[in-house]
């Protein structure tokens, strides 16, 4: 159950909140609906759970459709993801005829939502097609790429294109994420809700189950990654700097994530995890259930440091987590990650197991670091990156799309 | 006097559609063609955007110029342009060339930023709405900033230098209304070293001074 508008008043204070109600009054009625290809796993389904509540609150008539597909429908879009986040992808015209297929008969099936809707958000390339399909349209359509498309695989960006650019806009969650598109493409961060299960504080006792639960010493340093088990996340290049920093310091590691059901090569990757891993007892590899969001949020709270050592990023929420918790974050040196962790001021950046091995012993030889660093951090999410923030800069949005969405100033 | 009419303002970024630039000559370039409304969201609008650091400098330009091309002699004479001191954004684009084609001349080597840290360039639309407050008496301006978001605090202190009266924040504008009654606070606001603070801590430095004010009136 998401919480109510006012509960976060005692967080982000009482103007901000009557600065979201004062916006969404300008826009009451507005039909908007988000599609996305996935209602559990993965930042953007825990953005919407949050989103479509208060937006309703708040006057708007929002609601949250998702897609449906086969195995080999996920195939082709992991496929179509891992192109457009530069890797090499062998995808078929066969594999395009699917992906269009698929959205052809999800299509038939939210037509009506579609076609009334004054503003269509489709999260991400899986349901791209569907505003070709909408030829009855009366609103606005807006993708939103939450990945890093900066160096795309050419031939599948080719393609996808051709779904994209006829939308009314786009948005990408930073500058250096977006493609040259001949309509508007907005920026707006992702952020997280302070007040959902998997951010909210939590009791000594409640944490201190989770420690005992899965064996952790509470008498030696922690490391800590959240992600999906994804190649990108490079679980592995993390063990490897576990065991260079193993060779000076008893820390432990905590590698865990869950699987989402639009990615079907989690398996695999878990399965070379564990293999890396081998029977070393200060690893755990922890595989989630989707629902596990107080795991993690005292998984994060237990920890030391918070590694997010990854080597292609969209923005990196499970960063802003474990700063939100107060933590330093080692963070790949690569997209949102580097929005967020600013070197020696909230974490560091680093590109290979070495350098993530090297600021793991700087930290733990610097603890008053790790509390300086980790107040810091805590502090710049509260001002900039709550879900606050991002419900204002989505009304905005709606504003500037329904009105003029290339003026400089808008009086409403 | 009239109600002071609390505004409130949001900000969309969005790319302004000008090729990113890699190194000093590209930023030159890019900085004598822009629009406006580039240059004035890279100077001005920069407070209002969601950031993780708290940089040395309050422009992007200089920012970059430090952090990206390792330029230090540039990203100074950058940083302390004040955009609010300039009579139109024509005069601070001129300021801006000057201070880049004079670096362009004394460097040997043209400082360049690696591929992934590129300065992009943006723009943005700003939506000004009615925050629905309204108050008559000077002597609570301080109170109501203190409740302000950083919308208001940005839109009548800092945008408003944009609108006529031109250079004058919108609390000045108001209290000149009874100019003799009100120079304590009109001063007071006058004090305030604006440009290089951040919207938080704008808007606790307008409740002091305006506080201290009041005490000594």
């Amino acid at each position: 159950m998401s919480a109510t508008l006012s509960a976060y008043e005692g967080i982000v204070g009482s103007a901000v909140i009557r600065q979201l109600r004062r916006l969404g009054e300008k826009l009451k009625g507005t039909r908007i609906v988000h599609v996305n290809s996935t209602r559990e796993g993965g930042g953007v389904a825990e953005i919407l759970e949050w989103m479509i509540p208060l937006m309703t609150e708040l006057g708007l008539n929002a609601s949250w459709e998702v897609i449906h597909g086969s195995g080999r429908f996920f195939e082709v879009t992991k496929s179509i993801h891992n192109g457009l986040q530069g890797h090499s992808v062998p995808i078929t015209g066969k594999d395009w005829k699917v992906y269009e297929d698929v959205n052809a008969r999800n299509f038939e099936r939210l037509r009506p939502a579609l076609e009334e809707a004054d503003i269509v958000v489709v999260h991400d390339p899986q349901p791209a097609p569907l505003l070709k399909l909408c030829e009855r349209r009366k609103g606005k359509w807006i993708w939103r790429a939450h990945i890093d498309i900066s160096r795309p695989f050419r031939p599948v960006w080719k393609v996808l294109r051709t779904f994209v650019e006829k939308y009314d806009a786009s948005i990408f969650s930073m500058a250096e994420f977006a493609q040259p598109l001949h309509h508007p493409q907005y920026l707006v961060p992702p952020s997280i809700d302070p007040l959902s299960e998997k951010n909210r504080d939590m009791s000594p006792e409640e944490i201190e189950a989770v420690r005992n639960g899965f064996g952790l010493d509470p008498s030696r340093p922690l490391l800590v990654q959240i992600s999906r088990f994804d190649r990108f996340k490079d679980p592995v290049g993390v063990i490897e700097a576990y065991r260079m920093v193993r060779k000076v310091a008893k820390v432990q590691l905590v590698l865990a994530g869950g699987g989402a059901s639009d990615d079907p090569e989690g398996t695999a990757i878990l399965e070379e995890v564990m293999e890396a891993a081998g029977s070393d007892p200060d690893i755990h590899v922890l595989l989630l259930p989707p629902d596990s969001h107080r795991t993690v949020n005292a998984l994060q709270r237990l920890a030391t440091i918070i590694l997010q050592k990854s080597t292609r990023e969209g923005f990196g929420l499970t960063v802003t987590e474990g700063m939100w918790k107060g933590k330093p974050v080692i963070g790949g040196d690569v997209g949102g990650i580097r929005l967020q962790v600013v070197p020696h001021h909230t974490g560091f950046l680093v590109n290979t197991p070495e350098g993530a091995a090297h600021r793991i012993r700087y930290l733990l030889h610097h603890q008053d670091g790790i509390e300086r660093m980790g107040t810091t951090a805590r502090e710049f999410v509260r001002e900039n990156f709550l879900l606050t923030r991002h419900i204002r800069e989505y009304l905005t949005l709606m504003l500037v799309t329904l009105r003029d969405p290339r003026a400089n100033f808008i009086q409403v | 006097m009239t109600p002071f009419e609390v505004k409130d303002c949001a900000l969309l970024g969005r790319m302004s559609g000008l090729p990113p630039a890699f190194n000093l000559r590209e930023l030159r370039e890019r900085i004598a063609v822009c629009g406006e409304n580039v240059l004035f969201h890279h100077f001005c609008e920069t407070t209002l955007r969601g950031t993780f650091d708290n940089p040395d400098y309050r422009n992007d330009f200089a920012v970059w110029s430090k952090l990206y091309l390792g330029d230090r002699v540039v990203a100074e004479r950058l940083g302390i342009l004040d955009p609010y001191s300039f009579p139109s954004l024509g005069e601070l684009r001129a300021a801006t060339l000057d201070v880049l084609d004079e670096r362009l001349g004394e460097s040997t080597m043209i400082p360049w930023a690696r591929p992934g840290d590129e300065f992009f360039f943006l723009e943005s639309t700003t939506i000004v709405f009615d925050a629905g407050i309204r108050f008559t008496q000077p002597s609570r301006l301080a109170a109501f900033i203190r409740k302000m978001t950083n919308g208001s605090v940005y839109y009548h202190f800092l945008e408003a230098r944009r609108r006529p009266p031109l250079g004058v924040d919108d609390f000045t504008a108001w209290l000149k209304e009874d100019e003799e009654a009100n120079r304590p606070y009109i001063q007071a606001l006058a004090s305030v070293d604006f440009y290089f603070h951040t919207l938080p801590h704008l808007r606790h430095e307008l409740g002091r001074v305006l506080t201290e004010a009041k005490v000594s009136k």
